[in-house]
């Protein structure tokens, strides 16, 4: 389950070079933006997950999977409220999971190839 | 158990549509040495797993490798 407390941990994170920043001010951005920053953290969670399966004392690792996931959770609460559900466990009033366009589909923000 | 998360991993839009390509790469996804055969190999394996780690890394691998 995703952690609220703080957990852990010795490392600040001010001090970490590892850093997902796309951009500084949360109340700026765009739907693209806040997107991407999902996509960005998702995949952040999942590899450090995958690495902390085999390795899992690394302590900085843990805080980043820590820090992420918080950050992650964040940002999805935020993101569903205004533009839709990104899973179907999030309540809504009116039956949003059909309105936004699949990924499949070329959904809202991907990459050129 | 599984959920779906509508967004991709690594989410592209194809500019130059090829079809023959199109079909290998689909032969990647659900093909006979696909990650679709890949994934559910990696979570039978996972029952008969002893170690940990192993258990954990088949488990979270597999699931990896079924998601679109």
């Amino acid at each position: 389950m995703l952690m609220e407390e703080d957990r852990c941990c010795n490392c600040n994170n001010d001090n970490m070079n590892v850093n997902i920043n796309l951009c500084d001010d949360k109340n700026e951005m765009t739907r693209k933006e806040m997107l991407k920053k999902i996509k960005c953290l998702r995949f952040a969670v999942i590899e450090l997950a995958l690495y902390l399966d085999i390795h899992p004392d690394d302590t900085k690792a843990l805080c980043l999977h820590n820090k992420y996931c918080k950050e992650l959770k964040e940002l999805c609460d935020k993101y569903q409220k205004v533009y839709g559900p990104l899973t179907i466990e999030y309540p809504c009033n009116k039956w949003r999971w059909l309105e936004e366009p699949w990924p499949w589909e070329g959904g809202i923000d991907n990459v050129d190839l | 158990m599984w959920t779906y998360n509508k967004v991709l991993e690594y989410p592209v839009n194809i500019k130059c549509t090829d079809p023959k390509l199109a079909k290998v790469i689909i032969s990647q996804y659900g093909g006979p040495d696909g990650e679709l055969a890949a994934s559910l190999r990696y979570l039978s394996q996972r029952f008969g797993m002893p170690d940990q780690t192993a258990k954990a890394i088949l488990n979270d691998i597999g699931t990896e490798e079924l998601a679109p």
